[in-house]
């Protein structure tokens, strides 16, 4: 069944050939290119340009560069969770093909950026807090969770037949993971304890000025370039999955 | 016209990406019995777990008794009559002993029968008290067929037998008894819905069903004079809390399984941490002693393995009435660890805590078992890496032990 509730994406990914028109290969690649090369400059102004912060207000200043990786990282994530979920529930509620490949373009970006924030807030906690991890951080767990969730969609799915049980199976755990996705930004609220809290809509202690802020926009729209690069390139990866499939079946009725 | 005792209507099915079954209606009234012998692959099999709710359906509805069984939205009820049931694999699991799997059957459908008489007909009266696994292909295939047969033969109510190729691997003369069977259990007022390959029964189906189309027998024999005179009686108890029970008794899996994982646990534990260090007042204390526990159930309930096998776990699914568990196992072993523990640092046994040691290890048990049974319908359930979920359980467990220390529990 074919939603064209979303024509711009559904024309990139669907046009012409499963497989894309080389036009649009170049466009998800383009995209994709965009990203890196905006999340390489942020990572060079981080460690070149940024000011450094109060050696009052850290414990390890140096370390906190981390956070023009690690706040732009987290952002894209959540976006990715935003399309797994999306995802999953087009499919689960109405059997788009749409749908399907949102949920399994958003699980690898998901777990790709995931694994990203987490990774990097455990080199930052390691110098800032004397720990990686903190179990009784609501949040940091929460997080952790999702990108586990990621995982499970990820490596469950590439060991299953794709298949209506398949899908079924795997867009209900990500309807129920989504569920984790307002906890943890509520958490962030209600019991932080080491985390600092939300940057992005966090109201005035959240706020930043300056050069730092400029640096964190230009992460936050790179790590958000390179997910939407990254989701339209795992679409169209799907596209090809399914046509070999529809070849195979085909050939085995023959 | 009586009204349909088992009816598909317009049920569409979608198994991997295509669609096996496209709308097939068929209503089934008391007294019939509709033969499917399409070739391999046209669906059958496919019908006959539509027919008892297992699947979930693209489009339409099946209806046992007028009442809505599970239709194209999910909804899915319990029927208010059981049926019997026997699967193209079998459905009955290894550790069972012969007896034990019909008795099974039976208490599901409410009431019992002298089994015995059966297992002498179809000659496993000898085998009565065997594992259900030291039986051939030929005598386990016996076995699941009686226990999709026996319901039928349960009070006076008219049922829904569903059977999938009962006759596979049957020798002749069991072939000859069963059609005489079921010439008893179609006078009796059952509705069947059988499909086979073998040649026998088409003398006793009433009607035939081809692709999507049912149309009456003109090879039908009437056979009035086939009467049984069988006595039940009513009989209510849980089979499933009594399957689970004995199947732990037998294969000691919860031990095996859970339990090794919370002694390693707790071995660890005190290999590594000072005893005399622990403060019984500190939040460390009480999930320290509770950590055995806790890994014991992260193993989850080993019982949903052990009823994959010969798809025993879809026979009980089926049925709406429970699927074998290990609580009792778990409550037992999780409160037991938490004694060994807090023994093991030397400290005072403390009652609540051995009851919150055993919850603990029944509510992880039953998380994981949930996200276990939820993926059971996939092509490779074992490979669905469930147990990357698990840390999803620390918060909880987090919660708890932070609670038994703000309340002083210990």
């Amino acid at each position: 069944m074919d939603y064209r509730f979303w024509p711009v994406v559904n024309a990139i990914i669907e046009s012409k050939r499963f497989g894309g028109t080389s036009m649009t290969k170049r466009l998800a690649e383009a995209i994709l290119l965009l990203g890196f090369i905006g999340i390489g400059t942020t990572l060079g102004l981080a460690f070149l340009k940024a000011p450094s912060v109060s050696i009052n207000a850290f414990e390890s200043p140096d370390a906190q560069r981390i956070f023009y990786w690690h706040v732009p990282a987290a952002w894209s994530a959540f976006i990715a969770f935003g399309f797994l979920f999306v995802g999953s529930a087009l499919w689960f509620f109405r059997r788009s093909d749409l749908g399907w490949k949102m949920h399994v373009a958003g699980a690898q970006a998901g777990l790709a950026t995931g694994l990203m924030t987490v990774w990097s807030g455990m080199v930052w906690g390691s110098a800032e807090w004397g720990v990686p991890w903190d179990w009784t951080d609501v949040r940091l767990n929460t997080f952790g969770l999702l990108t586990f969730l990621a995982m499970f969609l990820v490596l469950g799915r590439q060991a299953q037949i794709d298949g209506v049980e398949t899908r079924d199976t795997f867009s209900t755990f990500g309807l129920f993971g989504f569920v984790l996705v307002p906890v943890t930004y509520v958490a962030t609220r209600l019991w932080q304890i080491r985390h600092p809290g939300p940057v992005i809509g966090g109201g005035e202690s959240g706020s930043l000025n300056g050069e730092m802020a400029l640096i964190l926009l230009l992460g936050a729209i790179s790590f958000t370039v390179f997910i939407f690069g990254h989701v339209l390139m795992s679409m169209r990866i799907t596209s090809l999955e399914q046509r070999l499939e529809r070849i195979q079946e085909a050939k085995d009725e023959a | 016209m009586s009204e349909a005792l088992l009816s598909l209507n317009g049920v569409s099915v979608r198994r991997g990406s295509s669609m096996v079954l496209n709308d097939v209606s068929l209503d089934l009234t008391s007294g019939q019995l509709a033969l499917l012998k399409d070739r391999n692959g046209a669906g059958k099999s496919t019908i006959i777990e539509v027919a008892s709710g297992l699947l979930p359906l693209e489009k339409g509805e099946v209806l046992h008794n007028g009442e809505v069984l599970i239709d194209a939205t999910g909804r899915s009820k319990r029927p208010k009559s059981a049926f019997g049931l026997t699967l193209q694999s079998d459905g009955c699991v290894g550790s069972l002993r012969v007896e034990e799997h019909l008795l099974n059957a039976l208490d599901l459908s409410g009431g019992r029968v002298d089994v015995d008489p059966w297992l002498e007909r179809y000659n496993l009266a000898h085998r009565k008290h065997d594992l259900i696994a030291h039986l051939s292909g030929g005598q386990r295939r016996k076995v699941a067929m009686l226990a999709g047969m026996l319901p039928g033969f349960v009070g006076q109510v008219p049922r829904i037998l569903l059977l999938d190729e009962p006759a596979a691997g049957l020798d002749a003369a069991s072939r000859t008894l069963l059609v005489e069977d079921l010439h008893k259990l179609r006078n009796r007022g059952n509705a069947i819905l059988l499909a086979s390959h073998h040649a026998d029964f088409t003398a006793c189906a009433t009607h035939l069903l081809t692709g999507n189309t049912m149309e009456t027998n003109e090879a039908f024999e009437e056979s009035k004079g086939v009467t049984d005179n069988m006595k039940s009686s009513s009989h209510k108890n849980n089979p499933a809390f009594r399957t689970g029970f004995l199947l732990n008794q037998r294969t000691l899996s919860t031990v095996a399984s859970n339990g090794i994982a919370g002694f390693l646990t707790l071995g660890i534990l005190l290999a590594l941490v000072d005893a005399s260090a622990v403060d019984s007042s500190l939040m460390q204390a009480s999930g320290l002693f509770l950590s055995a526990a806790f890994a014991a159930g992260l193993v989850g309930d080993n019982m949903v393995s052990m009823l994959h096998e010969h798809r025993a776990l879809d026979w009980w699914k089926a049925h709406r009435q429970g699927i074998p568990n290990s609580y009792i196992h778990g409550l037992l072993l999780g409160s037991g660890l938490t004694a060994l523990t807090q023994l093991g640092f030397d400290v005072a046994i403390s009652w609540p805590l051995l009851a919150i040691g055993g919850l603990l290890t029944i509510s992880t048990m039953v998380m994981v078992r949930w996200m276990d049974l939820a993926t059971s319908r996939l092509a490779r359930p074992r490979a669905a890496y469930t147990r990357i979920l698990t840390p999803i359980l620390i918060l909880p467990f987090a919660l708890l032990v932070q609670w038994i220390t703000d309340s002083g529990l210990l």
